[in-house]
């Protein structure tokens, strides 16, 4: 049984509807991300999860009990706020032990103990007596977590938990939060616009774009096949091209706007107008005499941005601008013309 | 260098009219108050102390502004709260109401009170009507009246510096609290107040010392049989012509404060560390 379960929530502020109909469940022990831009609402959902927002229509269970009009007191759940909401009037250890305090969970002595084990977990216990404030940005973020796993709850709710770090301690925090995840088998829904968090942590991504699902599957799936071009752009940040696909005698072509043509994979079953979805490091950049011989798209270099071990390249093609990752190797300067490939079967091919 | 001296002189305006119309006063006040006819004496002092009558009047007094101080907290904090969590258009109204009283005239408005709670004022018939106390029952002249009358004129004092707190607490540490088990009333308790201490204890101090120190209210609203220190300096003053011993009951007065205030203020200082 799914221990999170939303059926057809819809919820509006005021006159506008920030969530026109969403279904999905989170199966126990998964770990299920929320992805999408920022505005489209993840936030309110993961409140309507935790009852600190109502919802306008819809039934929200938690393991298997209806708890779309309970008050989140009454919900076994633990949420971390984007912004740690730690409390300033009391020292961390207090933080920790807040939840159990108010749940009425365990003794004094087994309250102790388990704010030792969180504490532990996050490795900040020799920081106990320390008031919240006293914290840096890194280290309040831990206690938030330790604060939000301590009781143990049925359900994780994570707000952008890592959104505040610097890159290097964002990543030890998301190997940390797999570890804890995998440790103490919650079950946890996390909300991030960061398309590689959601790739790195989740058994599951939900993609949302205006309030509803776009798509969803696991990592492997939705960024290998992305169903919409939003999913594709926004998983991977591919460019995105209009052609035409016909038929030819070798196989499916897609004709660009310019009339340069494309070959695509023998079982590609989309015809008329589409668009395709091309990975910037899917794509081969080479000397401009390969498509004169008939390899590959021309295009133009308008702008190289270096990027240390990498280049990126903005193209111009069929007057659209491509962006592409390439290596070393080969330099080419603004102005010049290239050749550009890509595998067949790389190439994703979407509704227009 | 030039910062701080630049800093003096902006500061110096100020100071001097300090100087001049506060704690000059109250020198001369604690010079008087140990005068008599033949320099230095404690006699004021010691008639005021060994006087069971003036010593109920300085309990009074203290007890009065206490309960009046603990009223307005009482009121003031849920008040503001319910302020600070309505839209910016309910909550100018709201403050408006809350300060209306300082806009009319302490007489008039405790004339007011005269009328509303007199004898055969509205609030005692209706009371009397309505067979909840006896034909004797009395508001006016009681300290009823006065506690009544000074809690309205100290709310806003109150009100209003919780207000400033409450708003400044971000609205997530209530939502993180319910998610981790609090009810709305245990929010409240374990969250929302003890972080709005400053702001009652700022309020508090305000509320004690106005009401310790306030004159027209109490003798009004209490009449001449139930007095508070202030009417006692002003009878002193005006009525027997004994300003030495009118100073020294300002002394005591102060020092009674003080007294109050030091505990206060470092039991609540030291909670908020
Ligand atoms: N309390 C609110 N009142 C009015 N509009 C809101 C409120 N909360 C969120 N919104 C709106 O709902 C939309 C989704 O917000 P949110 O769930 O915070 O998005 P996300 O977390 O994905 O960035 C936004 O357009 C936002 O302006
Ligand atoms: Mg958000």
């Amino acid at each position: 049984m799914s221990e999170i379960n939303l059926s057809d929530i819809h919820k509006s502020f005021g006159k506008v509807e920030v969530i026109p109909g969403v279904s999905f469940s989170v199966e126990r022990g998964e770990f299920v991300s929320l992805l999408g831009p920022s505005g489209c609402g993840k936030t309110t959902l993961l409140r309507i999860v935790a009852g600190l927002e109502t919802v306008s229509s819809g039934r929200v269970d938690i393991a298997g009990t209806d708890v779309t009009h309970l008050p989140p007191e009454k919900r076994d759940i633990a949420m971390m706020f984007q912004s740690y909401a730690l409390l300033p009037h009391l020292s961390v250890a207090e933080n920790v032990r807040f939840p159990l305090r108010m749940r009425g969970i365990g003794s004094r002595d087994e309250q102790n103990e388990r704010v030792k084990t969180a504490l532990d977990t996050v490795q900040l216990s020799h920081l106990g007596d320390r008031r919240a404030r006293q914290l840096s940005g890194g280290q309040q973020q831990r206690v938030a977590l330790a604060r939000a796993i301590v009781s143990r709850p049925k359900v994780l709710l994570l707000d952008e938990p890592l959104s505040n770090l610097d890159a290097r301690l964002r990543e030890d925090m998301q190997v940390e939060l797999i570890e804890i995840h995998k440790n103490l088998g919650l079950t946890t829904l996390f909300v991030t616009h960061d398309q590689e968090e959601a790739l790195s942590l989740s058994d599951r991504i939900i993609l949302i774009k205006g309030g509803r699902i776009e798509q969803e599957g696991t990592p492997a799936h939705i960024y290998a096949q992305p169903s919409t071009s939003f999913a594709s752009q926004f998983l991977g940040s591919a460019n995105m091209l209009s052609a035409v696909v016909e038929d030819t005698g070798s196989g499916p072509m897609a004709v660009l706007g310019d009339g340069q043509r494309l070959p695509l994979a023998l079982d590609e079953a989309a015809r008329g107008a589409v668009s395709l979805a091309l990975r910037q490091e899917d794509l081969v950049l080479s000397d401009a005499s390969d498509a004169d011989n008939g390899a590959g798209l021309k295009a133009k270099v308008r702008a190289r941005v270096y990027l240390g071990a990498r280049n990126r390249y903005v193209l111009e093609l069929a007057g659209a601008s491509l962006r592409i990752l390439t290596g070393n190797d080969q330099l080419f300067a603004r102005g010049d013309d290239v050749s550009l490939t890509i595998a067949p079967e790389r190439i994703r091919v979407l509704a227009p | 260098m030039t910062d701080r001296l630049e800093n003096m002189a902006l500061v110096m305006p100020g100071l001097l009219l300090l100087g001049l119309a506060f704690i000059l006063p109250v020198l001369q006040m604690l010079v008087l108050s140990v005068s008599g006819p033949d320099g230095f004496t404690l006699e004021h002092f010691t008639r005021f102390l060994s006087d069971s009558y003036y010593l109920g009047i300085l309990w009074r007094t203290v007890r009065l502004s206490a309960l009046i101080t603990l009223i307005t907290a009482l009121i003031g904090f849920p008040l503001a709260y319910i302020m600070a969590k309505s839209g910016p258009r309910l909550r100018l109204w709201l403050t408006l109401i809350v300060i209306l009283p300082l806009m009319t005239s302490v007489v008039i408005r405790t004339f007011g009170w005269i009328v509303l709670l007199g004898r055969s004022g509205m609030i005692p018939s209706m009371l009397r009507d309505l067979g909840l106390v006896g034909r004797s029952f009395s508001i006016i002249q009681t300290e009823s009246a006065i506690v009544i009358g000074m809690v309205q004129v100290l709310l806003p004092f109150m009100t209003l510096s919780v207000l400033g707190v409450v708003m400044s607490i971000d609205g997530r540490l209530e939502e993180a609290a319910r998610t981790m088990g609090c009810s709305f009333m245990k929010t409240i308790r374990t969250v929302v107040l003890p972080l709005s201490l400053p702001g009652i204890v700022a309020g508090g101090l305000l509320v004690f010392t106005l009401s310790a120190s306030s004159f027209v209210t109490p003798s009004l609203l209490g009449g001449s049989r139930i007095q508070v220190l202030a009417g006692s300096i002003y009878n002193a003053v005006t009525q027997t012509l004994e300003w030495e011993f009118a100073a020294a009951q300002a002394v005591i007065l102060f020092v009674g404060v003080a007294l109050v205030l030091v505990p206060y203020l470092s039991v609540t200082g030291r909670r908020n560390g």
